[in-house]
């Protein structure tokens, strides 16, 4: 699991790569640290070359979405393959999350 | 019960046609026989005149001839009048009916005897009596007869008279006598007793009304019935119609039958009747014969009536029967929908109910990998056994869906049968539960006949009998398990199969179960094929006997091929999650799951395991969590076994896919993302374990 976080002004980038399963989560969480302060910029997280994910995953990306919701930022996701949208469609993710 | 219009009308019908031929038959016949009745009568009574007429005739022959016998005696005695007086006593003593006799001589025949004279001899107390009896006062040339016979010259009857002290009929013969000088000396008078006649004409009259009459020729009555039993009136009527004077019809009930004699003096005799009284016993008979009649219609209104109730009766037990025989065929639809009608290659089972519908049940279904299977017998055929028997198959199913241990699920259904069980019923039952993947056959039987194990040879499965289901609600129904290898069947029935009875009465048997089982191996037929056979053969041992009791088989062939299977053990540490990656993923290389499906199995069973190796083992316990991956290539089944607190993920309610971002709680999707990816998620606590089964297939 790769996990490259970009900081621009008005946004924050998260590109992950490789799957982030149950044993990457710990990891992850760590990496993605930098989107729980957002400061209102908008969560970009692009997933084109996310293969995987778990339900430890799916918490870190909900852990995300309510700090972002809490302080007015935006949450998008991007690119997500068929996968990882039937996990998401499967938890119901796919109607609290945008995505690009 | 309650008759409706159109069957009284039916029945009184029926009594009214039958009534009007009965009558119409009765009055022909009494017609008929009134008219032979009164032909008879007359017939009777024209014999009856005739006899009489005839008699009459007779006795007067008789008198002329007794008075031609005794011509001679009498001219002889015309010498002198002492002679001709004992002559006369010759002439009565002759015939017994001629009570008297005189000879009237011409005045002052005899010289020496002036004027009249007349001996006459009378019969008295068998004597007889001889006197002149010519007086002053009796003249008898004054007598017309006399007088008659005197100018005629030829003899004459005289018409019937009563003379004497007992008023006797008589009739009297005058005969002209004439001497050897060729005069006419006297006349002979012979008196007929004619007694006779009142009482031949009366005394036997066969009606209380009839009578019988003697007229002379001219009409005039000389003899009838005594006044006191017929009215003169009713005498003098019948005289009047004989001589013509009234018209037989104008008489009320009265008819005439008359005969005259065919000779002098012509009286007439008539015979009078009522037809009336003719008729009497005929209109009593008829009157019986009506009574008879009414009482027989009265008696065949009853039976009507009877044989209509029980007719319609007999109708609604038939309509009912049919109705009864619809439900039962309902019934038998319903039993045979419940029972399998699609059979994988290594399974076939076969119900063949004795009645309409049975007290036999068998089942099988595949779940997790495994295959489960029962057969059973409900004590008693019919309806009440076949109702207990689809109670107890639908248990089956709904149980057995949860619970996989064989004894577990004998458990649950003998707590049913048990409940409300008034009639005693019970049911024998075996449940099999054979893992298809590792050849683990785990079985209960709850007194079912044990069932036989194909192998290389055939054997009784050492299945513990246990008590049948619905006996005691507290029966411990004990497990067993045994491995069977690949190739080797099971054959379970029911005792339709093993005491089939053939006309002998002699039963099929388990020993002829058992050989039949012994040629099959060698002629390795598939299952279907084996209980087709004893199916056969059956019926063929009962031949024309009648089915007792419902056939039931089931056979069960385990045949695994082209199996994968492998394992991972665990221990309670996330870091361990790494090399389950690894595992599954190699799995999904090795069973060609590629993609999407790879990935969410992976998903599935990666969830699963995170949660026990989260929670099962609470801190700072170690323990193993274990993965056993089998697959036929057409389904994957993980079964993840751990020994830690009890858990059952299925029974967690799934987290809510609903919610918004906020109100969702962190976790609980695992389980949620598992169940929805498998075709299976099952729990069960084993041995202090927690085994977890999930399958999902993947052709």
């Amino acid at each position: 699991m790769k996990i490259d976080v970009q900081q621009s002004e008005n946004q924050i980038l998260a590109i992950l790569e490789g799957e982030l399963d149950t044993a990457a989560a710990a990891d992850a969480e760590v990496s993605l640290q930098p989107l729980l302060d957002s400061k209102g910029k908008d969560v970009v997280i692009d997933c084109t070359k996310l293969e995987y994910i778990a339900s430890s995953g799916l918490r870190l990306l909900l852990g995300i979405l309510k700090t972002a919701k809490g302080v007015g930022s935006r949450v998008v996701l991007k690119n997500v393959n068929d996968v990882v949208k039937d996990v998401l469609e499967l938890t119901g993710f796919i109607s609290i999350f945008e995505f690009e | 019960m309650k008759l409706s219009a159109k069957e009284w009308i039916s029945r009184v019908g029926i009594v009214l046609v039958a009534a009007i031929l009965v009558e119409i038959i009765s009055v022909v016949q009494y017609r008929r026989t009134m008219a032979m009745m009164e032909r008879e009568a007359d017939i009777r009574i024209r014999i009856v005149l005739g006899a009489l007429t005839d008699n009459i005739s007779n006795e007067l022959r008789l008198t002329e001839v007794t008075m031609k016998e005794n011509l001679w005696e009498v001219q002889r005695g015309l010498s002198n009048p002492d002679s001709a007086l004992t002559c006369i006593s010759y002439l009565i003593d002759d015939n017994p009916h001629v009570l008297g006799g005189c000879l009237a001589f011409v005045p002052g025949y005899f010289p020496g005897k002036d004027g009249l004279y007349e001996p006459y001899g009378r019969k008295e107390g068998g004597r007889i009596i001889l006197e002149d009896i010519a007086s002053g006062s009796h003249d008898y040339t004054l007598n017309p007869a006399y007088i008659s016979v005197m100018e005629s010259g030829k003899p004459e009857w005289s018409d019937p008279y009563r003379y004497g002290p007992d008023s006797t009929s008589l009739a009297t013969y005058s005969y002209p006598i004439y001497d050897s000088g060729g005069r006419l000396a006297a006349v002979c008078g012979l008196d007929l007793d004619l007694s006779w006649l009142g009482d031949t004409l009366n005394s036997h009259q066969r009606f209380a009304s009839s009578f019988g009459i003697l007229l002379t020729r001219d009409g005039k009555l000389v003899a009838g019935p005594a006044e006191s039993k017929i009215p003169a009136s009713r005498v003098q009527q019948a005289v009047d119609i004989v001589n013509g004077v009234i018209d037989e019809s104008s008489v009320k009930d009265i008819t005439i039958k008359t005969a005259s004699l065919k000779r002098a003096p012509y009286w007439k005799l008539a015979q009078v009747y009522s037809r009336s009284e003719v008729s009497a016993p005929m209109r009593k008979m008829r009157l019986e014969h009506l009574l008879m009649v009414l009482l027989g219609l009265g008696i065949l209104a009853f039976m009507l009536n009877r044989y209509a109730r029980s007719e319609k009766k007999l109708r609604e037990a038939s309509a009912q029967q049919a109705r009864l025989s619809a439900e039962l065929s309902v019934a038998r639809g319903i039993q045979k929908e419940m029972l399998p009608k699609a059979f994988p290659d290594n399974i076939f089972g076969l119900l063949e109910p004795a009645r309409e519908v049975g007290g036999d049940l068998f089942d099988f279904y595949r779940r997790d990998g495994k295959l489960f299977f029962c057969i059973g017998d409900v004590s008693g055929k019919g309806v009440p056994s076949a109702m207990l028997m689809s109670v107890i198959h639908s248990l089956f199913r709904i149980v057995s869906e949860k619970e996989e241990s064989p004894s577990r699920i004998l458990t649950l259904l003998n707590a049913q049968a048990c409940r409300d069980n008034d009639t005693n019923m019970f049911v024998t039952f075996f449940v099999g539960c054979l893992d298809l993947y590792t050849g683990r056959f785990r079985f209960s039987n709850a007194g079912h006949d044990k069932p036989f194990i194909l192998s290389d040879s055939v054997s009784v499965l050492p299945a513990r009998a246990n008590l049948p289901l619905g006996v005691f609600p507290d029966t411990t129904f004990k497990e067993q398990a045994i491995q069977l290898s690949p190739g080797t069947s099971i054959f379970l029935y029911t005792d339709g199969l093993s005491e089939a009875k053939n006309r002998q009465r002699e039963a099929f048997g388990v020993s002829r179960v058992k050989e039949a089982l012994s040629k099959s191996l060698g002629e390795s037929l598939s299952p279907e094929q084996t209980v087709s056979a004893f199916r056969e053969s059956a019926f063929k041992f009962t031949g024309d006997a009648p089915q007792a009791d419902d056939l039931t088989m089931l056979m069960v062939r385990y045949a695994p091929s082209n199996l994968f299977s492998e394992h991972l053990e665990l221990s309670n540490k996330i870091d361990e999650v790494s090399r389950l990656s690894a595992f599954l993923k190699s799995l999904c290389v090795k069973l060609e799951l590629e993609g999407k499906l790879g990935l969410s199995i992976r998903l599935a069973v990666e969830e699963m395991v995170v949660n026990v190796i989260s929670y099962a083992y609470p801190s700072p316990k170690k323990g193993t969590v274990t993965i056993y991956a089998d697959s036929d290539y057409k389904e994957l089944r993980f079964t993840i076994v751990d020994k830690g607190i009890p858990f059952d993920p299925t029974a967690v309610v799934p987290a809510s896919t609903t919610l918004s971002a906020e109100q969702r709680p962190i976790g609980g999707l695992g389980i949620l993302l598992s169940r929805q990816i498998m075709d299976s998620v099952s729990y069960c606590r084993k041995a202090d374990q927690n085994v977890l089964t999930l399958t999902k297939s993947i052709v």
